[in-house]
């Protein structure tokens, strides 16, 4: 069963426990100046697998709020990263974490113009780069563990569990609060569909979320085409090859010279 | 050698090309066969402490952290450090009860009351005050400046444990002399404006028990200032706390300024005046057992000297360092604050009485209150068992005492140390006051941290969580300060106290008094909605 996460980020009130996790059991340097983990400045980059951004907005009464978003890898369900990637150095487990494996990397960064949500970060600042993004702390999830920043969590922000049960669970929440939610899960249909789900009291292009993503698989998408190339290519090949032999052997008969070779003659 | 003869180069092109091939073709194989292993993914080296691992997702108890707003004025975190222990978090809400105690999504603004408390509990030090000491050197360092310092009661018991002394120690002239060595102009006693809040303060009471008893037949509360009982206002962690929570209650509250804040507005002011000095060059600085004091050093309404002169920029106090940043300060210069000969607080604001140094301990406000307030009342100073109110002494949460005054009969008080514990006496107040009963109490003391100033979130670090046998020993040195060392224990006894009413205030709660020494206090319920039962 593929897992997944769900994200309530009403409850976030900014701690960033989960970043500080991240950074432990991942080994991440911390560099709180240049790349902070947490509040307006939050970036994801090669060091900062998760980070909680700050955003200001207008809540349900029309007051001024400040809302908190976990970001990180949101682990498509059909990844378009693990599809473009030339030597299958990202790939899709079964237990739902998409990863990475630095040592089939040749750093072609395919990946990171494939990414709809521009996830994957390079490792700029190293003379031997790799590529850089959450792993769903997949030793963790195969050992029956939740991520880290899961379980440091005082607020319980976020839910583990089977992808499939998550979505059920979003839809009954906001069943149960519609004064509360907007109404959508963000990652049940994005790009397919994603193993971490969003569930806001804000529209989600508020909290920093591209919103502006195509509601199917993208490598979908491109597979439609892309299946059909080798059969077009080697039927192409065979026709245009059998085109130039008839048409060589025309031609010799034409001159009234036979060459049971088939090669030009020296 | 014949250089056209092609058949003696030592490698033939063939031999080359074949070559080449071979190592291309042993190339790919190589490299198609490592694909099958792909390696180790990337993270998952490092750790998270052991409660966090274990399979399934039940919640750990003791989880995460307290969120700290980065532009908070008091308290900062190094993520570097920080282990996700939670004990931060436990400090706050099950003994300050403010994480947990409102509604999930936040307003705007993460909710704190700057008590510091979660800086004592945090085990690898990630949580400690804003540090302002670089901010203090390049002050002093300005010739130009008139640099003056005040002390904390509750600073002198607590510094010498920094510098290997005993807890407990009292290191009160030593402070003073490695004030003065670090450079500070003039060293203040913040004991002389703890003396002035009980002048203002036991006046306020003694007006609103007056006003209560004039109307005691009208139900209800009239406006502000008769509203019993009255609530103590020194502790800026509590202030803040009643601010979030209890808005309701602010006209309980004294609307006198805390001691630190008094001296602030006394020294641009009377200081300033009396010494023939611009307010404006006068730099105020506080050393604090606090971190909330950074909070409310910063308050806008704190600026009464520089209004009155004419520059509401101008800060009556423009830098607190608490007692772990002094001595942080005094190590950075070399100074041995054990082998330092003792020295006295300058004059003009620098007498204390025993009455003021007790504010360090939670109950000492009460005590004092009470014996200056009989003064008030009656004419004539306290019988002896009022100068040992055991009543209201010690660690114990919520304490209540009650006494006969002349005049006025009996008197109800309770102490409340550590701001869950506060609560219990708020949510009672208010019960009372929706079931239109008579107030129980017309006197109580608030301090937001567990024994009061004395484990203040900015004394030195004890054992984790804090120790109560440190605050024993502090609490002890306190009262063995009002009972054997001052020779004064009563604060309308204090000479300089009384110089300043003479020569600048006029009377307690008179005009004056109300322009510097009281101020207003701001509704801070709309930045949060409290949980109605936690």
């Amino acid at each position: 069963m593929s897992k997944g996460v769900l994200v309530d980020m009403t409850k976030c009130f900014g701690c960033g426990a989960c970043t500080v996790a991240c950074k432990l059991w991942n080994e991440k340097k911390y560099d709180e100046v240049n790349k902070p983990t947490l509040g307006d400045a939050a970036q994801l980059v090669d060091i900062n697998w998760t980070v909680v951004s700050k955003h200001d907005v207008t809540d349900g009464s029309g007051h001024e709020a400040w809302r908190f978003a976990k970001k990180q890898c949101l682990h498509c369900v059909d990844p378009a990263c693990a599809s473009s990637c030339l030597v299958g150095a990202l790939r899709k487990t079964e237990q739902g974490p998409v990863i990475y494996h630095p040592d089939l990397c040749v750093g072609c960064r395919y990946c990171m113009v494939a990414c709809p949500f521009n996830i994957p970060k390079y490792e700029w600042d190293k003379s031997f780069p790799k590529v850089s993004k959450c792993q769903m702390c997949y030793t963790r999830v195969a050992a029956g563990e939740q991520p880290a920043c899961i379980a440091v969590c005082p607020n319980q922000v976020m839910t583990f569990g089977d992808r499939d049960e998550l979505v059920k669970e979003a839809h009954k929440r906001i069943e149960g609060n519609k004064q509360l939610y907007v109404n959508h899960v963000f990652g049940e249909t994005e790009v397919g569909g994603t193993a971490w789900l969003y569930l806001s009291d804000q529209p989600f292009d508020k909290l920093g979320f591209k919103t502006a993503v195509p509601q199917e698989s993208l490598p979908a998408f491109t597979w439609q085409i892309l299946s059909k190339l080798p059969a077009i290519l080697v039927g192409w090949t065979a026709i245009l090859s059998g085109l130039y032999f008839f048409n060589k052997r025309r031609n010799a008969i034409a001159e009234g010279k036979q060459d049971s070779t088939g090669g030009p003659q020296s | 050698m014949n250089n056209n003869d092609t058949n003696d180069l030592p490698v033939s092109r063939r031999f080359f090309l074949k070559g080449l091939g071979t190592v291309g073709m042993a190339g790919a194989l190589a490299t198609l066969s490592g694909c099958k292993d792909a390696g180790k993914p990337s993270g998952g080296e490092g750790w998270t402490p052991q409660q966090y691992n274990a399979p399934g997702s039940w919640p750990v108890q003791v989880r995460g952290r307290v969120p700290i707003d980065p532009n908070n004025p008091s308290i900062v975190r190094d993520d570097r450090k920080c282990i996700l222990c939670g004990q931060c978090a436990e400090a706050c809400e099950h003994v300050q009860s403010v994480e947990g105690y409102y509604e999930l999504p936040i307003k705007d603004d993460i909710t704190c009351v700057n008590c510091g408390q979660c800086a004592l509990w945090c085990p690898t030090g990630a949580i400690s005050e804003r540090d302002d000491i670089d901010k203090v050197l390049q002050v002093i360092s300005d010739t130009k400046l008139h640099v003056i310092v005040q002390t904390a009661p509750a600073t002198r018991i607590a510094i010498g444990e920094e510098f290997g002394m005993p807890a407990g120690s009292i290191v009160e002239g030593k402070m003073v002399a490695a004030l003065k060595q670090l450079g500070f102009d003039r060293v203040f006693d913040t004991n002389f404006s703890a003396d002035l809040t009980i002048m203002e303060e036991g006046t306020e009471l003694v007006g609103r028990i007056k006003a209560a008893g004039a109307a005691h037949a009208e139900g209800g509360h009239g406006h502000a200032p008769t509203a019993l009982p009255q609530f103590t206002s020194c502790s800026p962690g509590w202030v803040k706390f009643c601010e979030y929570f209890y808005p309701d209650l602010l006209e309980n509250m004294s609307t006198c300024k805390s001691p630190q804040q008094m001296l602030g507005s006394v020294a641009k002011s009377y200081y300033a005046k009396k010494k023939g000095i611009d307010p404006n060059q006068i730099v105020s600085v506080a050393i604090m057992p606090c971190t909330a004091k950074k909070f409310e050093a910063g308050r806008g309404e704190m600026n009464s000297a520089g209004a009155a002169a004419g520059n509401p920029e101008l800060r009556d106090v423009d830098f607190v360092l608490t007692t772990r940043e002094l001595a942080r300060m005094i190590k950075g210069k070399g100074i041995d604050l054990a082998k330092l000969e003792s020295q006295p607080y300058d004059s003009l604001m620098g007498e204390g009485t025993g009455a003021a140094v007790i504010f360090a301990a939670t109950g000492g406000v009460m005590e004092a209150a009470i014996r200056s307030g009989y003064y008030l009342i009656t004419g004539q100073n306290p019988p002896d068992a009022l100068l040992n109110l055991t009543a209201v002494r010690g660690l114990q949460g919520v304490k209540e005492a009650s006494l006969e005054v002349p005049g006025v009969g009996e008197l109800r008080v309770a102490v409340a140390s550590g701001l869950g514990n506060a609560r219990q006496l708020l949510d009672q107040i208010r019960a009372d006051k929706a079931a239109g009963l008579p107030p129980r109490y017309h006197f109580i003391e608030f301090m937001a941290c567990p024994g009061g100033c004395i484990s203040g979130g900015g004394q030195p670090k004890t054992s984790v969580p804090p120790s109560d046998w440190v605050r024993k020993a502090r609490m002890k040195s306190i009262y063995a300060i009002d009972a054997t060392i001052y020779k004064k224990r009563l604060s309308h006894e204090n000479k300089e106290v009384l110089d300043l009413y003479a020569d600048f205030l006029g009377k307690p709660n008179g005009e004056m008094a109300h322009k510097l020494l009281h101020t207003t206090y701001t509704d801070r319920s709309v930045h949060l909605r409290a949980k109605t039962k936690a």
